[in-house]
């Protein structure tokens, strides 16, 4: 075999180095070698990761479901606060410190707290506004939705039909027990009177006490439901009735606490398990329901005005007149209005007035521009009746006037919110040619008031009014709201705007960079496989190869020496096989060589040339002079490592070629680039086109690799030159970066699949 | 062969071990896959058929037992029910929000007895392109039956003819008829009216009819009986097609003196008829709890593929003092809705 052959034959043998095992026949391989200590460690750091993220939901996710997260919960009514709670029907608001409902809906329900709550009490001081239907507090509620019994749960109430308290349980129907209340008072629960209810649920007991300020009697009952509902969220609730509630507790509940509500009153017959009454007649056969009922005892409807007549009155001459309408807002201001308009009453002596209620009013007449106004006045409730629905109209038509002091609906753009006096909510809206303020009475509208941002399409229903005292001659007329529930999000601000563009744009070069860092960070990874995989062979090829070819020229000076007499041929074949394998051996230490990158980690680009050269020409005559100039700076892995393979080839070249007798090692470092040039003094070579040989086909391809400009200049007798120059990225300054970033994300990246 | 050196035992797996990242991430990758995957399928699993049946209100004597046959029904086809109305008889808005819902949360049939003959239209027409096999109840609206829309409806006709029965008796020849609560929101309510009108005519062509238009507020129906006993003094029989206006009628005569021998034939309690007192004659009551029933017999046997009628009619039936407190009657008008009873016991 000669020695091209030789070197054929080691390149096989670094074939198959480099299979994997599996295909590997040889059976003699390495065992696998443990993991470096720097890996273990960011695996282990990623596994801990994983393991406290999972531990942290799950610590959460406990957390959430505790059933006695929030408790004990107390009402900030007093603070006017009431964020927390969620209305479904009815008219809701903080009024004085307490919770008012002013509608007498069917099944009013205000909720909070945590589905996950099991054993737990709830209390608070209840007054019925209504003259009918009962008020009370809910327990383990849960699917509330808009409707009469709407929700699953129980609910415990006082109520005036048959005075007594109610427990029951809905499933979106209803059936209850009740209990007489333990009164002296004839009329046992009354209107605008005080009661503190007690609505205790543990396990699959439900129990329920009312006391009554008057006389503090108290009165309890309960029932063990056998297929109960075992968690929910708590309510205030009421049915054909409004009500008030303040000082809401809910603690969690014990056995004893059960044992301690039960024991507190002797025991009574109770009413069995049954459907809510519907309508009652007492023995005198007065009709009841538990609507409103009353002997009306009406005034002629022909001494009543319709409002819109209202404007026509003196204006000096302060009249009276009679009218009949609907109350469609009782605070700031009481307006009532009928089919022909609305009129404000002030100044007023009458009963507690609630949304809805149908009352005749007896009054000075203020005869006004687009309305009027009865002051002072008195008035007289005929009965609760469904609210008014809205007007739809549009914000020119409100600002004629036209609908003044009406209950009206319309549509306007957010353009500002703020918080104006005594806790007033102030809207300014635009809608198309007009612009229009609405007002709210705080109450519960601090997470609305949160919530609505400007430029969004919002609808309100509100009572116009153009009173001046109101408009303050900023807009031709302001909305008073009644509730939050005045308030409808018809659509959100429009996303696309200057900040959210500004935003996704960052968004994108952060996204953008961050990929790229990413892929920096693999391709890295994958070079340090590389280098690491060559390194092992080198090793393998260090422990194996070259140490067996000392072996082989060993046994054969062995020979040499054992062989006597006159074996001329003998000797020259030995010869020629000792210098085989010297060569091979020279040759595999090369390989070897050009395998080991170990130094491209800690050393710089011309100090692993000059060791890697130095190993190469160990034993001969050859020098190596390694020179560097310009300012040194970190080369990037990736161009490190090509400049290295070919600084690394073009010296194999010179030594295994040229004949040599000096090789010149020069690292040149530019502003933005990095030049590497081997130069010898040996023969030399003509250079002609096309040329693959000396592995300069290995070598353009490398510097293809990373853009370098490669320059070959070799003349016969005067030795070889190989420069190559690569492109280095510039150095990040405060000034430079965004430049930086953009040239990073937009220059062209090789196709660097095998570095080789 | 030496030792191999401390430095040549590195790992052969080195593809491996820069591989093993991206593994760690695709496997993570396929678990948060395989985890939404079956979170979304959980969410998307449904054990049984939902039905909505939603009534022109809810907790009253007329509508809870259409809930309890609903509910007998359904236990029966294995079906669920979700009840829910509006708290108001006129609140046809409130009716069309759920109607909506309804479509939105996909369930499987629809059940209505409409709060307004004319705004339902369109949410029904919605639910039935959404594919919603729809029953119309008590009142129909003015889409014809046929593909998936049927209608189980209160014999109007009937219920009139039985009226015109009960009132001929109580009027002399000549006399005047007072018909309260003229409602056309509720078209029943005016086929209930012409049917009347029309039977009476037959009847008696000299007896003269008062017509007033009616809500569902009772006291303003109080003070309509009141004005229109006031105006027309020769009143005899009060006809009131709604129970609001029996409920005003009633107290209205009760509450005068005078008005005493005026007669009230009412319709659609939903609420207890106070057959204590003389003024009120008779009730005629819908089968609601029938109507009910076979709603969700029918929409479960429309999903099985079999043929049910487009239209069909109950007959009504009129309840007096005598037979008030018949278990049938009490059966068509309790407000017990349960399918099964619930295990409770009162312990204190």
């Amino acid at each position: 075999m000669d020695i091209h052959g030789l070197a054929r034959h080691t390149v096989a043998l670094e074939h198959h180095a480099l299979m994997p095992a599996s295909l590997q026949k040889s059976p003699s391989t390495a065992p696998a070698p443990s993991l470096p200590r720097h890996t273990l460690a960011r695996y282990a750091l990623f596994g801990f990761a994983l393991l406290a993220l999972i531990l942290g939901a799950i610590g959460i996710r406990t957390y959430l479901h505790s059933p006695t997260r929030g408790l004990p919960y107390h009402d900030a009514f007093a603070r006017g606060k009431a964020d927390e709670w969620r209305a479904f029907g009815g008219t809701w608001d903080v009024v004085k410190g307490a919770m008012r409902n002013d509608s007498d809906e069917r099944g009013a329900k205000l909720i909070t707290g945590s589905s996950h709550w099991r054993n737990y009490s709830i209390e608070a001081d209840i007054m019925l506004l209504g003259d009918s239907g009962d008020a009370g507090l809910m327990i383990r509620s849960s699917w509330e939705e808009e409707g009469v019994n709407s929700y699953s749960g129980y609910y415990a109430g006082l109520r005036m039909l048959d005075d007594s308290l109610v427990l029951g349980r809905a499933d979106h129907g209803w059936m209850e027990t009740t209990h007489k209340i333990n009164s002296a008072e004839p009329a046992k629960v009354r209107a605008f009177q005080w009661y503190h209810l007690k609505l205790l649920a543990y396990e699959c007991q439900i129990a329920a006490s009312a006391t009554s300020a008057v006389d503090h009697t108290v009165t309890t009952t309960s029932i063990a439901d056998k297929d109960c509902v075992d968690s929910g969220r708590v309510g205030l609730r009421s049915y054909s009735s409004g009500g008030v509630w303040k000082n809401v507790t809910i603690q969690d509940a014990s056995r004893q606490d059960l044992a301690d509500m039960l024991q507190s009153t002797p025991s009574h017959k109770t009413a069995a398990v049954q459907p809510a009454p519907a309508d009652t007649f007492d023995d005198l056969g007065t009709f009841q329901s538990t609507a409103a009922s009353q002997s009306l005892h009406l005034e002629d409807p022909a001494n009543t005005v319709p409002i819109g007549n209202l404007r026509l009155y003196p204006f000096s001459n302060q009249a009276s007149a009679t009218v009949r309408g609907v109350v469609i807002l009782v605070s700031p201001v009481l307006f009532i209005e009928d089919s022909t308009g609305g009129v404000s009453v002030s100044n007023f002596v009458g009963p507690p007035l609630k949304v809805g209620d149908e009352v005749e009013v007896v009054g000075k007449v203020h005869p006004g521009d687009f309305s009027s106004s009865l002051d002072p006045a008195t008035v007289r409730v005929l009965w609760a009746r469904a609210p008014r629905p809205a007007i739809a109209v549009t914000a020119s038509q409100a600002a004629t006037g036209a609908f003044d002091a009406s209950f009206i609906e319309l549509e306007g753009t957010l353009r500002n919110k703020a918080i104006g006096p005594d806790g007033l909510l102030v809207f300014d809206f635009d809608a198309g040619p007009q612009s229009f303020r609405a007002l709210l009475r705080r109450g519960r509208g601090d997470a609305l008031f949160q919530s609505l941002k400007p430029n969004s399409l919002i609808r309100l229903r509100g009572i116009c009014v153009v009173d001046p005292a109101f408009t303050q001659n900023l807009t031709p007329f302001v909305l008073l709201l009644r509730s939050t529930d005045d308030i409808k999000i018809l659509a959100g601000p429009p996303w696309w705007s200057t900040g959210h563009l500004v935003a996704i744009v960052i968004g994108l070069l952060a996204l953008a960079l961050v990929v790229n860092l990413l892929y920096g960070r693999i391709e890295r990874w994958r070079l340090r496989a590389v280098l690491e995989e060559r390194e092992r062979l080198a090793h393998e090829m260090h422990d194996t190869l070259a140490q067996s070819f000392a072996g082989i020229g060993f046994q054969l000076e062995a020979i040499r020496n054992g062989i006597t007499g006159d074996v001329d041929t003998t000797h020259q074949q030995l010869d020629l096989a000792t210098n085989l394998v010297r060569h091979s051996h020279q040759e595999a230490r090369r390989s070897i060589a050009t395998l080991r990158p170990d130094s491209l980690d800690t050393k710089d680009l011309l100090s692993a040339l000059n060791s890697a050269a130095c190993r190469m020409v160990e034993g001969g005559s050859v020098q190596i002079v390694a020179v560097s100039t310009g300012d040194p700076r970190p080369i990037p892995l990736r161009i490190k490592d090509t400049l290295f393979r070919v600084g690394l080839e073009a010296i194999a070249n010179a030594v295994r070629h040229a004949n040599p007798t000096m090789i010149h090692i020069t690292v040149q470092y530019r502003k933005n680039s990095v030049q590497l040039a081997v130069a010898d003094d040996g023969i030399g070579f003509i250079q002609s086109t096309g040329m693959d040989g000396f592995g300069l086909r290995g070598i353009r391809k490398r510097a293809a690799s990373i853009s370098a400009a490669l320059n070959l200049v070799s003349t016969p007798g005067q030795g070889t030159q190989l420069e190559i120059s690569a492109s280095l990225p510039p150095r990040a300054t405060l000034v430079s970066w965004p430049q930086l970033i953009w040239k990073y994300l937009t220059e062209h990246r090789p196709h660097a699949r095998n570095p080789h | 062969m030496t030792a191999s050196s401390p430095t040549s035992e590195r790992s052969k797996t080195s593809s491996f071990r820069t591989s093993l990242p991206f593994l760690s991430i695709s496997g993570l990758g396929v678990y948060a896959v395989l985890l939404c995957t079956l979170m979304t399928l959980g969410c998307r699993a449904r054990t049984a058929i939902i039905i909505a049946v939603i009534p022109r209100t809810a907790g009253t004597n007329l509508w809870e037992p259409a809930h309890g046959g609903a509910e007998t029904a359904a236990l029966n086809t294995g079906t669920k029910i979700y009840w829910n109305a509006p708290t108001r008889e006129d609140d046809f808005e409130g009716q069309i929000a759920l109607v909506h819902q309804v479509i939105a949360r996909g369930y499987q049939g629809l059940v209505l007895a409409p709060d307004q003959t004319l705004a339902l239209i369109t949410p029904v027409r919605r639910a039935l392109a959404s594919g919603i096999p729809t029953v119309v109840m008590s009142s129909e609206l003015p889409i014809p039956a046929g593909g998936n829309l049927f209608y189980i409806l209160n014999n109007e006709d009937s219920a009139a003819r039985i009226a015109a029965a009960r009132v001929q008796p109580l009027i002399h020849h000549g006399g005047t008829i007072a018909v309260l609560g003229l409602d056309p929101d509720i078209a029943g309510i005016m086929v209930r009216a012409r049917s009347f009108e029309q039977y009476m005519t037959q009847l008696d062509p000299s007896i003269s009819l008062v017509k007033k238009m009616g809500s569902f507020n009772f006291l303003h129906e109080q003070q309509v009986a009141e004005e229109t006993l006031k105006s027309a003094p020769n009143i005899q029989v009060i006809v009131a097609l709604n129970w609001a206006s029996a409920r005003g009628a009633i107290a209205a005569i009760e509450n005068s003196p005078e008005l005493r021998g005026v007669k009230v034939v009412a319709f659609d309690p939903d609420g207890t008829p106070p057959f204590n007192l003389a003024s009120l004659d008779c009730v005629i009551i819908q089968n609601t709890r029938g109507m009910g029933q076979k709603a969700i017999e029918e929409i479960d046997a429309v999903r099985r593929g079999q043929s049910v009628p487009a239209v069909l009619k109950l007959e009504p039936k009129l309840v007096t003092r005598e037979n008030f407190n018949s278990p049938e009657v009490q059966q068509w008008i309790s407000m017990d809705w349960r399918a099964i009873p619930w295990h409770w016991s009162t312990t204190h």
